[in-house]
């Protein structure tokens, strides 16, 4: 199937590349181009595959998606949700793993893993417990701050209280790589400029940052592509309520797809959300790639 | 009824059923003669010709209660054997359809009529005289489709008024102040609530997180408008009795001061965990009662009115018979058919699943059932159930569309016009490709 590109391979190693490689095709076919194809297919189409409805529509779902207040609404929850949390996962994740990474700093593989439980843990778990603290009545915010707020019933306070509980969760991932970072730093590169007279602010301004940098830019691709995926937390938290205040894009989808049976329109959805993901992640690689 | 809801009375339903030890029916004796009213069913009579069969029912829950009517059912046919199916419910309703589209899809199934526009299309009718089916149960007509019926209603469910019986007293109010009228009901939940300065230690009456089904779809009826105008298509949201009782809502919390839309996310919780005095609650309310919260020492009264004579009380959803595979070999059919045959005609297996659900029996002949009366959430409604209307599946848009727009009035701080008015937009959208039609017109009362 393969044609055999180094001659020291053996004939075993050739057999098991191909192997490999065809059942990598086969998987990534069957659970990833073919259902993507099918979506696309059904975007164009009134689908509801569960009752055999499928009437083709032309460009209505996506004229639709585009008219549609609501998506619009949604989107500039979405951007605003994942830039306050992007903003903070990285900053805190920095800050956290840097002052692990200091030398003052002992068991830091106990706080490693600290930081990170939170990540590790069901979001549809960790979202029920913060729906539970947030709760008006007899939540321990509320209680703990003497204060008398409907966090995720007041269109104020309710996507802040969302993207609060996000961070808490998230920030843990950004600690880790960040470490993994830090530790891969070269040493001669700080050994110079302490040698160069450079203080700590100087040192992590101009060598850890800048070298820190393709992490940085690894994390926030990763995060934008998480967050605008982002549905669980607003479906067990606020239903994307009170009103549609807290609708994210992926949650109009889970809505249209899940509740409507709107298969078709909520394709549309999710063909425009892919392009714009695909868009925000070009971009921070082009702003990344400008800058060096 | 949306999904939590559902999930919950399951729940309610299965412990109720399960701590039931008086349910019983495959421990009678085998019937040998014909039984049942003008749906007759004859035990004597072979099914697949004495040969050994195997069918499947899916349900969501409750599987005692399933359970205990196929034991009936097999005790007079040995050779069927009928293998019960529990998936739940967030997972019913993605594989049920997609295994009635193939050719190993069960033969029986639970229904649920929310899912009507999912499921019809894979249904075989019932093959059961339709004038049989009215003669025996009440609402047939509403689910015939081309002449055909595909399931109907074995029970009928809707919302009541709960109350604390400890609080009432406390009170001062005795069951003569029962209230007969919205004004009488505001009067009492005002003598209900209790405060502290500003804050709200005790709401008079709480509709938190299901003003929507509870009041909005349904309280319309007794002002004489329905949901869906003479189309049976158009949604009928943006209406004066819509906005009259959600105006009433708005004035309970924010002008009588008798509850909070920030106290409690749910006013069934909020009065399972004794901190509200009443709430509008449909039937599987007694259940949920019954078994989570059975410190609660409650009533049951039947919802309020206006004025005393509405066009119709409130709305009701039926609780549906089984549904039978079309697509299912055609032995597998037969006795799919012959099983719904026996459940219609036993009276015993109607009282057990109404019972159970806390729904009205739809069968004519169970309307003064003993047992049936015996249940307070059912004895209220006896009076006036022909009173009630059913507006059909209606797609789950009329209930999210009207939730987010009294969240918006709520929350929000948009006013009642604008919320509906956004609202009819919304539902119009959602329903565009949708071939759901309103039975409203079928309503026997209908003007």
């Amino acid at each position: 199937m393969f044609k055999k590109s180094y001659p020291l391979q053996s004939r075993s190693e050739i057999i098991l590349r191909n192997i490999v490689v065809t059942a990598m095709v086969i998987f990534f076919s069957v659970f990833l181009i073919v259902p993507i194809g099918i979506a696309f297919a059904g975007s164009f189409h009134e689908w509801n595959p569960l009752s055999g409805t499928y009437n083709f529509l032309g460009l209505d779902n996506y004229i639709e998606v585009f008219t549609s207040e609501l998506f619009w609404k949604s989107m500039l929850n979405t951007v605003i949700f994942s830039a306050v949390v992007i903003v903070f996962r990285v900053g805190l994740g920095l800050a956290i793993a840097y002052a692990i990474y200091s030398p003052l700093v002992k068991y830091k593989s106990f706080f490693r893993a600290v930081y990170y439980m939170p990540v590790v843990t069901p979001m549809v778990a960790v979202a029920f417990v913060w729906k539970f603290m947030y709760n008006p009545q007899i939540g321990t915010i509320n209680q703990l701050f003497h204060l008398d707020i409907n966090w995720l019933m007041n269109p104020s306070t309710a996507l802040l209280a969302v993207m609060i509980m996000t961070i808490w969760k998230d920030f843990g991932y950004a600690v880790v790589m960040y470490m993994a970072g830090l530790y891969s730093l070269p040493a001669d590169a700080m050994e110079a400029a302490k040698v160069d007279g450079a203080n700590a602010w100087q040192t992590f301004r101009y060598i850890t940052l800048p070298l820190l940098k393709p992490m940085t830019l690894f994390v926030v691709i990763t995060s934008i592509i998480s967050y605008i995926q982002a549905y669980v937390q607003i479906l067990i938290m606020t239903e994307g309520g009170p009103g549609t205040a807290t609708y994210l894009a992926s949650y109009i989808i889970y809505d249209e797809a899940f509740v409507k049976y709107n298969f078709g329109y909520a394709s549309a959805l999710s063909f425009v959300l892919f392009v714009i993901t695909a868009a925000f992640t070009m971009l921070s690689f082009r702003v990344s790639g400008t800058e060096e | 009824m949306n999904k939590k809801m559902i999930a919950a009375m399951t729940a309610a339903i299965t412990a109720a059923v399960g701590l039931s030890g008086s349910i019983v029916m495959a421990s009678e004796a085998v019937p040998t003669e014909p039984f049942g009213d003008t749906v007759k069913y004859d035990p004597t009579v072979e099914i697949n010709d004495g040969k050994d069969i195997s069918v499947e029912l899916w349900e969501w829950g409750s599987d005692d209660l399933f359970q205990q009517v196929i034991d009936g059912y097999t005790a007079i046919h040995p050779n069927v054997s009928i293998k019960l199916v529990n998936n739940p419910w967030e997972d019913y309703w993605t594989k049920l359809p997609l295994a009635l589209s193939g050719k190993n899809g069960p033969a029986i199934f639970n229904v649920h009529n929310s899912y009507h526009e999912n499921l019809i299309n894979y249904m075989a009718p019932l093959d059961i005289p339709l004038e049989d089916l009215q003669a025996d149960f009440t609402g047939v007509d509403a689910h015939v489709i081309d002449g055909n019926v595909y399931y109907i209603d074995y029970g009928m469910m809707t919302g009541s008024v709960y109350y604390n019986k400890d609080m009432w007293e406390a009170a001062g109010l005795t069951e003569d102040d029962i209230p007969k009228t919205w004004d009488e009901m505001r009067e009492i939940a005002k003598k209900l609530t209790i405060k502290d300065g500003d804050r709200l230690v005790q709401a008079g009456l709480n509709f938190n997180g299901d003003f929507h089904q509870n009041y909005l779809l349904g309280l319309n009826y007794q002002l004489g408008e329905n949901l869906f105008q003479e189309d049976g298509k158009t949604p009928n949201v943006n209406s004066d009795a819509m906005k009259k009782v959600m105006q009433m809502l708005v004035d309970m919390y924010e002008v009588d001061g008798v509850g909070s839309k920030d106290f409690g996310e749910k006013g069934a919780d909020s009065f399972g965990q004794g901190q509200s005095a009443m709430v509008i609650q449909w039937g599987h309310y007694y259940n949920t009662l019954n078994t989570t919260w059975s410190d609660i020492n409650f009533g049951v009264f039947e919802i309020p009115t206006f004025d005393g004579e509405p066009y119709a009380y409130n709305r009701y959803n039926g609780e549906s018979t089984f549904g039978i595979n079309k697509n299912a070999p055609e032995d597998q059919q037969a006795v799919a058919q012959d099983f719904v045959k026996y459940f219609l005609a036993n009276d015993e297996a109607q009282v057990t699943f109404n019972l159970a659900m806390s729904t009205f029996p739809a069968k004519k002949s169970l309307a003064e059932n003993e047992e049936i009366l015996a249940n307070p959430s059912l004895k209220v409604l006896a009076e006036h159930i022909d009173r009630y209307i059913w507006p059909g599946p209606m797609p789950a848009t009329m209930e999210t569309t009207l939730q987010t727009a009294g969240q918006n009035i709520f929350f929000n701080g948009m006013d009642i016009d604008t919320a509906f008015e956004e609202a009819q937009e919304n539902i119009i959208r959602d329903m565009k490709n949708s071939t759901f039609e309103s039975v409203e017109s079928l309503y026997a009362y209908a003007e």
